[in-house]
C-alpha cells in the first residue's frame, strides 16, 4: 500500500505542472546558487589563507616552551638533529623547516626598524615559501658571507637596493648585545606588506656565530598532509614531546582562524536563508494544494483513507517537490565548482585590491565533500519539516462538511 | 437480520444561532438486498441521514446498527476503517481521484484493504465490465463524461465488497438518458449480486426505479412505500 501512497504523492506533483514546476526548479536553483556561492568564497577564504599559511605559519610550529614569551635565543630547542629525524619519519608530516630566530634592529645610514631574523639553510629548506616571491637577486647562500633577503618595504624605509650594506642588532645567547654588517643578496615582496618590512633571511651559519652557538634550533615548522588534522597530528606530538611547546596554525595565527571559523559558518548562513525561502514557498504551494482538494481529501476520508494514510500521501508529495529539484541543483553545484575550480574565475576586472590580503584575483572555488552532505541533510531535514505542516492540516478534515461542499 | 437498523435517530445542529433538527426521530430497517430510495423536499435531511448510516456522521440521539455493530461504539479511526470495509459510497461528484485511471481508481479501495495487487486489478477490471466501461479502463476521470464517472464511482463502491452501497443523490449532475442509464444499471447489480443499494434522491424518474421509497419530511418519515418484489 505504501508503494500506491507514494505513488499517488507523485502523480499529484503533476496536477499543476506549472505551480510545481515554478517550485522544482526554485528548490533548484536556491540549491545550484547556494551551493555555487558557498563554493566560489571558500575557494576565495581558502586560496588567501592558504597561501598565509605556506608563507609564515604552517600547519605546527614546535619551540622551547619559553621561547615565545621574549624570543631569548638562549631557548633553543635540544637536541634538534635527532627530533627533525624523528619527525622526518613520521607519514603525515610533509615537510620540516628547522630555523633560528632573533629579533633587533635592522639599520641603515637613513633609519632603523625592528624585524625578525630567520636564520635558514637554504640547501635543507627548499621549499622555503618566501623563494616564490623574490622580485630581485637570490636567496642568501654560502658564496658569500653574512649575505640578508629582505622584503620590499624593508628596502624602501631603509633606503636599501641590492647589494646595499645594512646591519642587524640583536641579544646574543649570554644576553650581550652583538650584531654584524649584512648585505642584501634579494629583495622579496609578498602580499603581506607587515611581513615585507619585519621579516628578513639570513643563513643559519651567519645568524648562529653571531648567536653564539653554532647549532641553535629555535623554531621548527611542520607542514603535514591535511591542515584539517593538524590538531589531531598536534596532539600525537605533544603526547610524545611533551618538554616542547606545539602549537598549531589555530593558535599561532588567531586571526587566520576567525577567518577560516568565519567562513565555515557564513557558508551555513548563506544555505539557511536560501533553505528557509524554499521551506516557505514549499509550504506556500501545498497549503493551496490541500486546500483545493478539500473535497476529495474529504470524500477519500469517507470511503476509508485513515489519517495516516492521507498524510502520507501530502508528506510524499512535499518531499518530491523537494527532492526532484534539490539533488540536480546539487549535481549541478559540483559540477560548476569543478568546471571553475580548475578553470578559475576572474575577478582581475574588478578586484584590484584583493592582492593584499593574499587573495587573488583569479577564484577556484572549492567545498569538501562534508559541506556537500551537510547541504543534502539539511535540505532533507528542511523538506521534511516543510512537508509537515501540509500534511497535518488533512488531519483535522472532517469528511461531512468536505462533502456538503459537493451540493 | 437488517443490514441497517435506525432507532429514533436525531440530529440537531447547533452551528446556526437557532438550532436547525435536521433529524427528528428515524426508525428504519432495510434488509439485505432492499432498492431502497430515500426521497424528500430539499432540507428535509436525506443527506444527513445517509452520512449517519454511513457512519459518517453522528447522531444526537437514537442509534446506528450496521450488521450488527453499534457505530455509537467505534472510535473515529474504527470508524474510517468500518467505513472501508463495510460502506461503498457513491457521491453527486467528485467521486473519484482525477490522477487515476478508471481501474487504478476502483483498485484503490481494495488496496487501502490490504488485497494482493494482481486481485485488486482482475476484480477492477471485471467490475468495470460490469458497468459497461470495458473500453474505458485506463481513462482518466476528465476524459470521461459524466454519467461514465458515476459509473465508475459504482464500481468503486462495490470493489470493496461492502454490506451496502450508500449513494446520496447519485445523478443529480446527470442528464436524464445518463440517470435512467446508472439507475439501471445499479438495479442490475442489486438483482445480479445481491448487492443493498440506498439511495436519495428527488428526481421522479429515479424514484420511479426504486423498490421502496422512503419519503421524508421535515426530519421524519412521512411515508414508507415497498413497490416491487426485492430479492
Ligand atoms: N452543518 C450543518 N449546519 C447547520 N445546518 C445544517 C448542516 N447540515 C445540514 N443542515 C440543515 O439540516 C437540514 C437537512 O439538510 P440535508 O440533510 O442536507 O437535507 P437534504 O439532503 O434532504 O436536502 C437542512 O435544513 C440543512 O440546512
Ligand atoms: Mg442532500
Amino acid at each position: 500500500m505504501i508503494s500506491k501512497i507514494i505513488s499517488l504523492g507523485w502523480k499529484n506533483v503533476w496536477r499543476n505542472p506549472t505551480r510545481s514546476g515554478v517550485v522544482i526548479i526554485a528548490v533548484l536553483l536556491g540549491t545550484w546558487a547556494g551551493i555555487f556561492t558557498a563554493g566560489f568564497f571558500n575557494g576565495m577564504v581558502q586560496d588567501s589563507l592558504d597561501n598565509q599559511i605556506e608563507l609564515s605559519v604552517g600547519h605546527i610550529q614546535i619551540e622551547h616552551p619559553k621561547f615565545q614569551d621574549l624570543y631569548n635565543p638562549k631557548y633553543a630547542i635540544s637536541n634538534s638533529d635527532k627530533l627533525i629525524q624523528s619527525l622526518g619519519n613520521k607519514p603525515y608530516i610533509e615537510n620540516i623547516l628547522a630555523k633560528s630566530v632573533a629579533t633587533g634592529l635592522a639599520q641603515s645610514p637613513k633609519n632603523s626598524f625592528g624585524v625578525t631574523i630567520n636564520g635558514i639553510n637554504p640547501q635543507a629548506d627548499s621549499s622555503l615559501a618566501v623563494t616564490q616571491y623574490i622580485k630581485e637577486g637570490n636567496l642568501p647562500d654560502r658564496s658569500s658571507r653574512n649575505a640578508i633577503l629582505i622584503g620590499n618595504k624593508l628596502a624602501e624605509r631603509l633606503d636599501l637596493d641590492l647589494t646595499s650594506r645594512m646591519v642587524l642588532s640583536f641579544q646574543d645567547i649570554d644576553g650581550e648585545i652583538t650584531g654584524a654588517a649584512f648585505k642584501v643578496a634579494g629583495i622579496f615582496n609578498t602580499f603581506s606588506d607587515t611581513y615585507n618590512e619585519n621579516t628578513v633571511f639570513v643563513l643559519q651559519d651567519d645568524l648562529n656565530r653571531l648567536l653564539g652557538n653554532s647549532d641553535l634550533i629555535h623554531n621548527i615548522r611542520i607542514d603535514t598532509d591535511e591542515l584539517a588534522m593538524a590538531e589531531n597530528y598536534a596532539e600525537n606530538l605533544r603526547a610524545e614531546y611533551p618538554n616542547l611547546k606545539i602549537k598549531t596554525w589555530r593558535e599561532i595565527a588567531p586571526d587566520l582562524r576567525y577567518m577560516f571559523d568565519m567562513m565555515d559558518l557564513m557558508l551555513y548562513i548563506v544555505m539557511i536563508i536560501i533553505i528557509i525561502g524554499l521551506v516557505f514557498s514549499i509550504i506556500n504551494t501545498m497549503l493551496m494544494a490541500v486546500l483545493e482538494r478539500t473535497r476529495e481529501l474529504g470524500m477519500l476520508r469517507a470511503i476509508g483513507m485513515n489519517k495516516a494514510r492521507t498524510f502520507s500521501m501530502v508528506m510524499w508529495e512535499t518531499g518530491f517537490l523537494t527532492l526532484v529539484g534539490a539533488p540536480v541543483g546539487l549535481l549541478l553545484a559540483w559540477l560548476s565548482i569543478s568546471y571553475f575550480g580548475n578553470t578559475g574565475i576572474n575577478l582581475s576586472a574588478f578586484a584590484e585590491g584583493f592582492g593584499a590580503y593574499g587573495i587573488s584575483t583569479i577564484i577556484y572555488p572549492e567545498l569538501t565533500w562534508q559541506y556537500y552532505l551537510n547541504i543534502m541533510l539539511m535540505i532533507a531535514g528542511a523538506a521534511f519539516i516543510s512537508a509537515l505542516y501540509p500534511a497535518w492540516k488533512t488531519l483535522s478534515l472532517n469528511p461531512v462538511e468536505a462533502i456538503r461542499k459537493f451540493n | 437480520m437488517a443490514v441497517i437498523t435506525t432507532k429514533s435517530v436525531t440530529k440537531v445542529y447547533n452551528s446556526d444561532k437557532v438550532p436547525v433538527h435536521a433529524l427528528r426521530g428515524v426508525d428504519l430497517n432495510i434488509e439485505k438486498g432492499e432498492f431502497t430510495a430515500i426521497v424528500g423536499p430539499s432540507g428535509s435531511g436525506k443527506t444527513t441521514l445517509l452520512n449517519i448510516i454511513g457512519g459518517l456522521d453522528t447522531p444526537t440521539e437514537g442509534k446506528t446498527i450496521v450488521q450488527g455493530t453499534d457505530l455509537s461504539t467505534l472510535s473515529d479511526s474504527e470508524l474510517i476503517n468500518f467505513r472501508l470495509h463495510h460502506i461503498g459510497f457513491v457521491f453527486q461528484a467528485y467521486n473519484l481521484i482525477p490522477v487515476l485511471t478508471a481501474v487504478e481508481n476502483v483498485s484503490f479501495v481494495m488496496q487501502m484493504q490490504g488485497r494482493p495487487n494482481k486481485e485488486c486489478h482482475n476484480k477492477s477490471i471485471s467490475l468495470l465490465k460490469e458497468v459497461g466501461l470495458e473500453d474505458k479502463i485506463n481513462k482518466r476521470p476528465s476524459e470521461l463524461s459524466g454519467g461514465q464517472q458515476q459509473r465508475v464511482a459504482v464500481a468503486r463502491a462495490l470493489a470493496s465488497k461492502p454490506d451496502f452501497v450508500l449513494a446520496d443523490e447519485p445523478t443529480a449532475n446527470l442528464d436524464s438518458v445518463s440517470s435512467g442509464e446508472l439507475l439501471d444499471m445499479m438495479a442490475e447489480l442489486n438483482q445480479k449480486e445481491e448487492m443493498t443499494f440506498i439511495f436519495s434522491t428527488h428526481d421522479q424518474r429515479v424514484i420511479d426505479r426504486a423498490h421502496r421509497v422512503v419519503t421524508l419530511v421535515d426530519g421524519k418519515i412521512d411515508n414508507d412505500e415497498v413497490r416491487a418484489q426485492t430479492v
